[in-house]
């Protein structure tokens, strides 16, 4: 079973969805023994980084995601926010402390004569784990954020995407398997995505 | 390369899907559920889901309907329609949200925006920004006597952070005879937020027009799609003879 994270952070319901869609078995939920029954746990979440470690803070998850990830060594996905509290430190709207499994920052992203969000299909460029995305046609994700993930150890990027400046679009580390874009509103490149990491 | 987004808007009454010219004359073309389980189907962009009259009958978006929408959807979608609240946002985005479009409540409570936006980030907040022409001076449509000048609102709006503004041409609402371009134009000269252009798009040219003139990203149409037999990806393909990147 996969516990998906709820954390009063938006959107938890799509990735049940496509989970449902996809026949794995998954649970919404902030339950701590059933976090703890779970074999993956996915962290998913839109919204600022501050407020989205409030959160976790105020329903004593980081002790117990720390257990989980880093101790009983469970396959993590972390999506949008959810990659972004996997570092160290994000600025959004004010400098506040991640959960720190992968070292360094979420800093807001300046493109020159670029909107901001950064928002619509973009395609990715595949640096390593090129097994994630077996049997996917199109490397279209669906993106929406402001800050831009930037790893201390380059080596964990799994992939890239151009706005204005290369930026990460997913990255791994060990046990941890984080995509700035959103897989399970990426139709059938992010369900074929999801399978391959989850299924 | 990020892709032009070509966004089907999907207007409803609470129950059915209409189609209004210039903002008036509802007419019904079709189911809600229907029509998104065709547009996943055809594997859209993304949807705009609004319910046109939830604010003016002040009452709350059937969500029943949305949550039977969003169930055949697994691109984006944004709703709105009667967003008064934190928590009417909240209910959106627990059935699947994932933007919430809000138009009335932005043009009577500034700091009820800014806090959506501090709640839930930029990128959960989408604004319609409705605007017709009058002697030269755009101006935003509202049920308020008072006029407000569209440079004003979007200066307002970029206040605020929102994520995205539509902008939907009421002179051109429904008209199928091309888009605003001057309007558009306009609202992305007074910004760096996103801008969905909206209101006028009937034949492939106009979409073609629309990209060539102006510097935007996304598009939203509903007449062509009701009333012609073009669907997403013909205008796709027709911006990508022009060299306008897509995603087929």
């Amino acid at each position: 079973m996969v516990a998906i994270i709820d954390y009063g952070m938006g959107n938890v319901a799509s990735m049940e969805k496509a989970l449902r869609f996809l026949k794995i078995e998954s649970k919404i939920t902030r339950d701590h023994s059933i976090i703890d029954e779970s074999d993956a746990i996915i962290l998913p979440g839109v919204g600022s980084f501050e407020q989205g470690m409030e959160n976790l803070k105020n329903l004593q998850l980081i002790d117990l995601l720390n257990d989980q990830i880093l101790n009983k060594k469970k396959k993590f996905l972390g999506v949008c926010l959810g990659m972004q509290l996997v570092m160290e430190k994000g600025f959004e709207p004010n400098e506040c402390k991640g959960l720190g499994w992968i070292k360094g920052e979420v800093v807001k992203m300046t493109p020159e004569n670029l909107s901001i969000p950064h928002l619509g299909w973009n395609n990715i460029e595949i640096k390593k784990d090129q097994v994630l995305f077996n049997d996917i046609e199109s490397l279209d994700y669906y993106f929406i954020h402001s800050y831009k993930v930037v790893p201390e150890n380059k080596e964990s990027i799994v992939a890239t995407v151009d706005y204005g400046q290369e930026i990460t679009a997913s990255m791994r580390f060990e046990n941890i398997f984080t995509t700035q874009f959103h897989p399970e509103k990426s139709q059938d490149s992010g369900l074929k995505l999801l399978k391959n990491y989850l299924g | 390369m990020l892709k032009v987004r070509v966004i089907p808007i999907l207007t409803f009454n609470g129950f059915g899907l209409v189609k209004t010219k210039q903002f008036g004359n509802p007419r019904m073309v079709g189911n809600p559920t229907q029509a998104a389980k065709v547009y996943n189907s055809r594997g859209v962009d993304e949807l705009v889901f609004l319910d046109i009259f939830a604010s003016s009958q002040n009452r709350k978006i059937n969500l029943s309907l949305v949550k039977k929408v969003m169930d055949e959807c697994f691109m984006p979608v944004s709703i709105g329609g009667g967003i008064k609240s934190i928590e009417d946002i909240n209910d959106l985005l627990k059935i699947g949200a994932d933007k919430v479009i809000i138009k009335s409540k932005a043009l009577t409570n500034i700091d009820f925006i800014k806090e959506a936006v501090h709640y839930f980030g930029s990128q959960c907040i989408s604004i319609s920004v409705d605007a017709y022409k009058k002697k030269e001076t755009y101006y935003i449509k509202h049920s308020n006597s008072y006029l407000i000048k569209l440079e004003d609102f979007i200066e307002s709006m970029n206040d605020c952070q929102v994520g995205e503004l539509l902008v939907n041409s009421i002179d051109q609402d429904g008209m199928m005879n091309g888009f605003d371009i001057e309007l558009i134009n306009r609202v992305d000269s007074l910004t760096t937020i996103p801008v969905v252009a909206i209101g006028g798009g009937g034949d492939l040219n106009h979409f073609k027009e629309l990209f060539l003139q102006t510097k935007i990203k996304a598009v939203g149409a509903a007449s062509i799609f009701h009333f012609t037999q073009y669907t997403p990806l013909d205008i796709k393909k027709t911006l990508l003879e022009i060299n306008i990147p897509v995603r087929i």
